[in-house]
């Protein structure tokens, strides 16, 4: 699905990720934790294609296609989907109405007919019990006025519209209370299959007692410094961090 | 142009009744001239380059062409509506309401027929003395419409002037003209529409007086929708007697689609709140492409106490067309417990685009609220990017965004009909199909 090789990339002439290695297969779920500031998001933006990051080396291959070749809007009719850490808000715009522009520009791609009036308000009811988001929700503008936990909503509402083959979740945890996080994770794990595969970007073991990931990476100063099972993540919790920066001292 | 030579041929062409003024408004103009960028109120717009040397005030042609039969059709079928093409009225292809204590009719008609009515207020709100197309409209005038609501009478569906250029005479330069004058308690809604129906470029200079009495209401829609290769110059001037509402959207897509350049539009709203709690809302929404031009010079003039007024001016320029705001509050000294409130918002979506926007506070009472600001920006990337991550390409996030930073304005108009298709024509130019 996803491999990343040797992946360097810099944000204002400061490289961020430095040789960066990261390979996900389909159905797989991966998640990555580290401190703040080590470069998680970097690599979300990156892999979704923000124009402020530029890639000095390394290559990233997604469903056999070069996806450093791609703008933004491309790789994501591709298949790649970015839960944003923060989400933004636009005036003006309803949810309805991007969901519509958005879908539309997916079946295009995908040389399918835009799709019916009845059709779409069939799929965004659908998807919207996903993540129990209500109706009223939709027609406001696109989450302008939202709280923290509605606008994380919102993000998986999107992801269950689009359908994507590559989830990329940036901290969607983070500012859920406990049943919106429930409610989330169940949203994800309804989402998962084995074509569909999922990094996850957190800082809380507890999101991966809903989410149960295939590996746990731990990212340090622009690269992955220890990869392990789920229990990985029970360790750091418990531990800190402290213990995986003396062994990368070492070396 | 040659003023005096053509004047002898207009004076006949429209009323008798209104040769004294318009001999005056002659006089005037010959005095006045085309204003060029040295005067204050011209001087990011340069109309005296702009306009022909050899336009003619008295062309006659009046052609039914298929764009304006094309348009009439699109429209609803019910929908009221007075025709004129290059200036002269079709009745035949107008609606006229007959509706109780309501008279609609052209200016022609009404000089004619309620001459007391007519010569009581046509041109008395335009100051034909100082502003220089005033003077040339008031004198040259071709025809317009009029209309007059009695007291207390509510008239529910919109009224559209549409006045169409079908004119195959480059030189024409046509002079077009409103009066409507609503009495006490009285209720009005009505868009005046411009389209270049023709393939060549049109000049016109367009004057509309609008009366709004004691608790009366006006809604009025100023449509420049296809004013491409069109050299527009507009004036609308309000007075708003005690507890009225007078409310204007002016509503300009200039988009040349033959790349002349020479698409030039130029608004001047007033509105003067005479009368105590009297309230003004002068929006307005323009876009320009490629080497449009677009001046909106906006007055709103507090006279009376206790009156509030709204601008809020929004536009969107892309290639290198420019634009022009100038807002201007005067707070008279009477006018205490004043509140006015001004705001422009400028979207430049290309290097070449740019735009002069000007506050102009003049307050000469102690006791108000008068707020302005003003912002001239870029898209925003993050929303740009935010909305490409989700698939929709470059371009459509971009008229997303435009219809976001837009639709404000369209929503402020208050006439619901005339807003919904409004919301219709905002989608169609930026092709948006939500
Ligand atoms: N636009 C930018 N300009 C300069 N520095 C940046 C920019 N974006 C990110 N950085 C820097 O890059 C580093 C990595 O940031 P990033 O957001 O990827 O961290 P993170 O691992 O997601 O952290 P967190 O856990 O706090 O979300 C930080 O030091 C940050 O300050
Ligand atoms: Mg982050």
């Amino acid at each position: 699905m996803l491999s990343i090789k040797n992946l360097t990339v810099a944000v204002n002439g400061k490289e961020i990720l430095k040789d960066f290695n990261l390979e996900i297969k389909a159905g797989e779920v991966h998640a990555i934790m580290g401190p703040n500031g080590t470069g998680k998001s970097t690599l979300a933006a990156t892999l979704a294609g923000k124009e402020d990051y530029e890639v000095l080396s390394g290559e990233v291959i997604f469903k056999g296609k070069n996806l450093l070749e791609m703008d933004a809007d491309e790789r994501a009719r591709e298949g790649v989907f970015l839960a944003f850490q923060y989400p933004v808000e636009i005036p003006g715009v309803s949810t309805t109405n991007f969901m519509k522009a958005a879908v539309n520009a997916k079946r295009k791609h995908n040389g399918l007919e835009p799709l019916d009036a009845k059709d779409f308000l069939k799929m965004m009811n659908e998807k919207s019990q996903l993540v129990e988001i209500k109706r009223e929700f939709l027609s406001r503008s696109i989450n302008e006025g939202f709280s923290g936990g509605e606008k994380k909503r919102n993000e998986i509402f999107q992801m269950a519209m689009l359908e994507p083959s590559l989830c990329i979740l940036d901290e969607t945890d983070s500012g859920l209370d406990i049943d919106a996080l429930r409610i989330v994770a169940n949203g994800v794990n309804k989402l998962r299959n084995a074509e569909r595969s999922f990094l996850v970007i957190t800082h809380y073991q507890r999101l991966l007692n809903y989410i149960v990931p295939d590996f746990v990476h731990v990212m340090f100063g622009g690269r992955i410094v220890k990869s392990g099972g789920k229990e990985l993540a029970l360790k750091l919790e418990a531990e800190g961090y402290d213990w995986v920066k003396e062994e990368v001292e070492m070396i | 142009m040659e003023v005096q030579k053509e004047f002898e041929l207009a004076e006949t062409a429209f009323t008798k009744e209104s040769l004294p003024l318009r001999k005056n408004a002659l006089e005037a103009f010959e005095k006045l001239g085309i204003p060029s960028m040295r005067h204050e109120e011209w001087k990011y717009t340069n109309i005296k380059a702009k306009l022909k040397q050899q336009l003619s005030l008295t062309t006659t042609d009046s052609q039914v062409n298929a764009a304006v039969k094309n348009y009439i059709a699109s429209l609803p079928p019910y929908a009221f509506r007075l025709t004129f093409l290059n200036g002269v009225f079709h009745p035949e292809l107008s609606i006229v309401p007959d509706l109780k204590g309501v008279t609609v009719c052209s200016l022609k008609e009404a000089f004619a027929h309620h001459t007391t009515l007519v010569e009581k207020h046509f041109g008395k709100l335009v100051n034909y003395s100082e502003e220089h197309f005033a003077a040339l409209n008031t004198a040259f005038v071709t025809d317009g419409a009029f209309i007059h609501v009695q007291r207390n009478v509510i008239v529910n569906e919109p009224i559209y002037i549409q006045y169409f250029f079908t004119a195959t005479d480059a030189n024409a330069f046509t002079q077009t003209r409103n009066l409507v004058i609503l009495e006490e308690g009285a209720s009005l809604q009505f868009a005046e529409d411009f389209r270049n129906a023709s393939n060549i470029n049109v000049q016109y200079n367009h004057v509309a007086e609008v009366y709004v009495g004691k608790n009366a209401k006006v809604d009025v829609a100023k449509l420049q929708l296809e004013v491409s290769n069109a050299i527009g110059i507009h004036t609308l001037e309000s007075s708003v007697e005690r507890d009225g509402r007078f409310s204007a959207a002016t509503i300009t897509f200039s988009s040349p689609n033959t790349g002349t350049g020479n698409a030039l539009i130029r608004n001047n709203v007033t509105a003067r709140l005479v009368g105590e709690n009297a309230h003004a809302d002068l929006n307005g929404l323009y876009f320009g492409k490629e080497t449009a031009h677009i001046d909106n010079h906006i007055l709103v003039d507090h006279v009376a106490p206790n009156c509030t007024s709204n601008q809020l001016y929004k536009g969107v320029l892309n290639g290198e067309a420019t634009g022009v705001f100038n807002g201007k509050i005067f707070v008279k000294p009477d006018a205490q417990k004043t509140n006015a409130f001004q705001s422009s918002k400028a979207l430049l979506l290309s290097n070449e685009a740019s735009i002069n926007s000007k506050p102009q506070l003049e307050i000469f009472a102690d006791d108000v609220k008068c707020s302005h600001g003003a912002a001239i920006g870029q898209l925003d990337e993050n929303a740009l990017f935010y909305l490409m991550a989700r698939g929709i390409t470059k371009e459509e996030a971009t008229q997303i965004l435009t219809y976001a930073f837009a639709h404000e304005v369209v929503d402020h108009v208050h006439s619901q009909p005339i807003r919904q298709f409004l919301c219709d024509k905002l989608k169609d130019e930026l092709q948006l199909n939500f």
